[in-house]
């Protein structure tokens, strides 16, 4: 029979190997496992510093109203992956320059309603897409808009729906209700789910904590992931995969319901049942602004799993990133409400992957001008009527999908 | 069980401590039919998905045992059965729909069993020894887990030598630390390198789709094209490793699949080192026969050299035809066909412009080297769309940019890839040229002891703690 080559990576210098190497290669082994995890760490800490906390400036377990800002307060936060962002609430404990309670005479008053995206986590006052819009609306419309942002960081809809009443007080021309997919997620959460760390709550303090939880579970291997999870590595590391628009939507057709159910063409039980639940706080709050005599609208904000599911060009089968906004458009025009549909107009955007922060999946300054821009054209596109822009002369017409 | 994944090489690596418990052949070859089975059996829990896989095993010794016993005659007619089972099994599309099986069954190794089967075949009859392989040792060989899925392509005599050797070959501790350096090696070539330039190429696609200004786009296809090789070659050569480690545990030696394919400096070359047992299989069983067959028939010796020219295409032809079923890898095949056959005549027109001495003196001068390097490179490169994108993506891709953008794309290519790989090689000597008496610094066993910790810990940290999904190993689809 022929010959054929099978070239051997036998090397001549691994032949022999002393006794001691036993002790010294394990050892090597060892210091570089130590030099490179301590190094990896450094180096995360320095690209990716965080300092203060939005939380801070947060009263969390209030009974009465969920969470809220404590009225005129300021604080700090530097995340990770975002600029360092002043927050400064105003003497009603909301994210906005604009006067509490008092409406300039002629000005039409935009109250947006909704959690942390609206409200403008890890982004500058001035660049959200509460800040943004007023100029834009009030030159399309010919007449003074003005936008009260009444976003609460982490309020979801049951809180929404207990201090509602504090934003009929604003005096609304038109609520806006801004909805996002972790909105859903955390339907049924008065309250954060947990407790949210203070800024003074360091990686050791964490990691301690979660430690004795673990050891006190059984649950050691959970508690070193998570205490894994704490480290600006894991962070960092996590930031420049998901940086990868292709890995970040892989790694999201990996995860469980309760991560992409929102996404499927056919969502579960679970997530049909967070829509009921959603439904309910839908029908108290928009049946509240209809006997305030307040127009109600919503919007569906597409997050990042969004985003990447939209610019897919083939999509995995079970997944459709419009069912949830198509089952939100259904739920709120039988309230009576208005739907915005912004998703047709989002995904023409280009790399609509570069608007979100990649791990904390907020979306960026870049992400809040481009809902301004969306939202901007749909509000003046003669779905409100009294935002209709003067050159609008029909109704506005759907966008392909 | 996913190939390349961290639960296939601790079946691998416990088959392998199993199989050392004694140094007898039998216990090793139950140890490696067991493993094997239960492999298999990992794959599927019904039955009847083998059935097809287990008729091919079957008519493949059949036809072995008749040829093997003198039935000279009936080698052909084996040849050709195995052969159209092969393609009715793999469903090739020049055969009819309807004949197809249509229920789910077993193609995985399939192509790689093909080859296992058709050499032993050919090779039955030039056996002058006329030593009869058993049953078992035929199941053994084709079934062997370390080859079923991706190769490499081991030629019977080979794997005999080793799993039937009365004293199996030597495993010094030594030996076992150079093998699980390199399946820390594969892990990391699999997981986390092919993974990232797999990723960055799908990023480069979803960009160059979109109406980006042409810098953006061109920076793209640049993308597109220069990173798949190297994905390819991590995901293929990163299993390869892992398999060839785990089976040198085991004390069987398998062939080599790579031998730095991009320093080749000519397609040639090229070819001779990527999926070397494929090409070294086709050249033993295709080029050679064939040119031989041609010289009988044409004896003017100007023919000859266009004949060898004719053979090399065919070789390659067949190379890239058998990576799959549709007309892109007919295409495909054309295209490493028709590089390998432009490299031979361009090799033989500049013997002839120049002379023998003075185009052996050219073909050592380092800028033609490097210039040759990165054609070879940009060659290949190209190419590839036939080999991972289907006809409507290629079209898309060329609709993307003008025939000029595209060609442009294509030189800048050629001119970074000529320039990167000469500085890569240029690094490489370097290293290596820093030694102490045992030999080069880089490839002592206290530096291969810390970039395998290096690379073990980075692949364990983005498999396993950030739950990263590795890329499916390529070849396993042929």
């Amino acid at each position: 029979m022929k010959q054929s080559v099978a070239r051997s990576a036998e090397s001549p210098q691994g032949a022999k190997s002393p006794r001691r190497d036993w002790l010294l290669l394990s050892l090597l082994s060892l210091i570089t496992i130590c030099i490179l995890c301590a190094s990896t760490e450094l180096l995360a800490r320095r690209m990716f510093a965080s300092k203060g906390s939005v939380n801070d400036c947060m009263v969390m377990n209030d009974p009465s109203t969920g969470i809220r800002a404590i009225p005129n307060s300021v604080c700090w936060e530097k995340s990770p992956e975002g600029p360092l962002v002043e927050y400064r609430f105003n003497d009603c404990g909301d994210r906005t320059d604009v006067e509490c309670g008092r409406k300039p005479k002629g000005s039409y008053r935009i109250v947006i309603a909704g959690s942390s995206i609206p409200m403008g986590a890890r982004v500058p006052a001035e660049k959200t897409f509460a800040s943004l819009l007023p100029a834009e609306l009030s030159r399309q419309t010919g007449r003074e808009i003005e936008i009260y942002n009444a976003a609460v960081y982490r309020e979801r809809p049951p809180a929404l729906a207990l201090r509602f009443k504090e934003i009929l007080a604003q005096q609304p021309d038109l609520i806006l209700w801004v909805i996002t997919p972790m909105d859903i997620q955390e339907v049924s959460d008065s309250m954060p789910a947990q407790g949210p760390q203070k800024s003074g709550e360091g990686f050791l303090e964490k990691s301690l904590n979660r430690a004795k939880e673990g050891i006190a579970s059984g649950r050691f291997a959970d508690a070193a992931g998570d205490i894994w999870s704490y480290s600006k590595s894991a962070m960092m590391l996590r930031h420049f995969l998901y940086s990868s628009q292709s890995r970040y939507t892989q790694s999201l057709v990996m995860g469980g319901d309760y991560e992409t159910g929102y996404l499927k063409a056919h969502p579960s039980a679970a997530w049909q049942d967070r829509m009921r639940q959603l439904d309910i706080y839908a029908a108290e709050i928009e049946a509240e602004a209809k006997s305030a005599g307040v127009p109600f609208a919503a919007v569906l904000l597409p997050n990042r799993a969004e985003a990447a599911m939209l610019s897919m060009n083939r999509r995995p089968a079970q997944f459709n990133p419009y069912e949830l906004d198509d089952e939100l458009c259904a739920m709120v025009t039988s309230h009576g409400g208005i739907y915005l549909d912004i998703l047709p107009r989002f995904h023409r955007l280009l790399n609509t992957d570069r608007f979100f922060y990649p791990v904390d999946v907020h979306p960026n300054a870049d992400g809040q001008a481009a809902f301004a821009e969306v939202l901007d054209k749909e509000l003046t596109g003669g779905a409100i009527p009294a935002l209709k822009s003067k050159g609008t002369t029909q109704v506005p017409s759907t966008l392909e999908r | 069980m996913e190939t390349a994944s961290f639960q296939f090489i601790f079946f691998g690596l416990a088959a392998a401590l199993v199989s050392n418990f004694s140094r007898s052949r039998a216990w090793r070859s139950t140890v490696l039919m067991t493993a094997s089975v239960v492999f298999l059996a990992l794959l599927s829990n019904r039955p009847l998905f083998f059935v097809p896989l287990a008729f091919f095993l079957f008519l493949g010794y059949a036809g072995y045992f008749l040829i093997a016993r003198g039935w000279s005659k009936s080698a052909v007619w084996s040849i050709l059965a195995v052969l159209l089972v092969y393609a009715w099994l793999k469903k090739y599309t020049f055969l009819p729909e309807g004949l197809f099986i249509h229920a789910p069954y077993l193609t995985l190794g399939l192509s790689y069993i093909f080859f296992r089967v058709l050499h032993l075949l050919i090779d039955a009859g030039d056996d002058t020894e006329k030593r009869i392989i058993g049953p078992g040792a035929y199941i053994l060989y084709t079934l062997n887990f370390t080859t079923f899925v991706s190769g490499p392509i081991q030629r019977y005599d080979e794997f005999a030598r080793d799993q039937f050797a009365l004293a199996p070959i030597p495993l010094e501790w030594s030996v076992v630390g150079l093998q699980l350096e390199r399946i820390v090696r594969g892990i990391f070539k699999v997981n986390v390198l092919a993974m990232l330039l797999g990723t960055a190429q799908q990023d480069a696609l979803l960009q160059i789709s979109q109406p980006f200004p042409l810098t953006h786009r061109l920076y793209a296809a640049f993308q597109i094209v220069v990173l798949y090789p190297f994905f390819l070659y991590a995901n293929f050569s990163g299993y390869i490793d892992i398999v060839i480690a785990i089976a040198r545990l085991m004390r069987v030696r398998l062939p080599e699949n790579f031998d730095r394919p991009f320093s080749a400096s000519s397609f040639l070359d090229f070819w001779s080192r990527w999926h070397i047992t494929l090409s070294t299989w086709l050249k033993t069983y295709v080029y050679n026969p064939l040119l031989l067959a041609l010289m009988r028939r044409f004896s003017s010796i100007a023919l000859q050299q266009f004949l060898g020219v004719f053979c090399f295409f065919v070789t390659f032809f067949l190379v890239g035809l058998w990576h799959g079923r549709t007309s892109e890898f007919i295409f495909f095949g054309v295209l490493q066909g028709g590089g390998v056959a432009v490299n031979k005549l361009w090799q033989l027109g500049m013997a002839r412009v120049l002379g023998r001495r003075s185009y052996k003196d050219l073909s050592k001068n380092s800028a033609y080297i490097a210039f040759g390097r990165g054609l070879t490179f940009s060659w290949f490169a190209l190419t590839q769309f036939w080999f991972w994108a289907d006809w409507a993506q290629i079209n898309g891709l060329c609709r993307a940019l003008s025939a000029v953008e595209w060609v442009g794309v294509w030189l800048v290519i050629w001119v970074c890839a000529s320039a990167v790989l000469a500085a890569w090689e240029w690094l490489r000597a370097a290293l290596l040229s820093i030694e102490t008496v045992e030999g080069p610094v880089f490839l002592s066993r206290y530096a291969r002891v810390i970039y395998t910790t290096a690379l073990g810990l980075a692949a364990y940290v983005i498999t396993v703690l950030l739950n990263q999904p590795a890329p499916d190993i390529i070849y396993k689809a042929f």
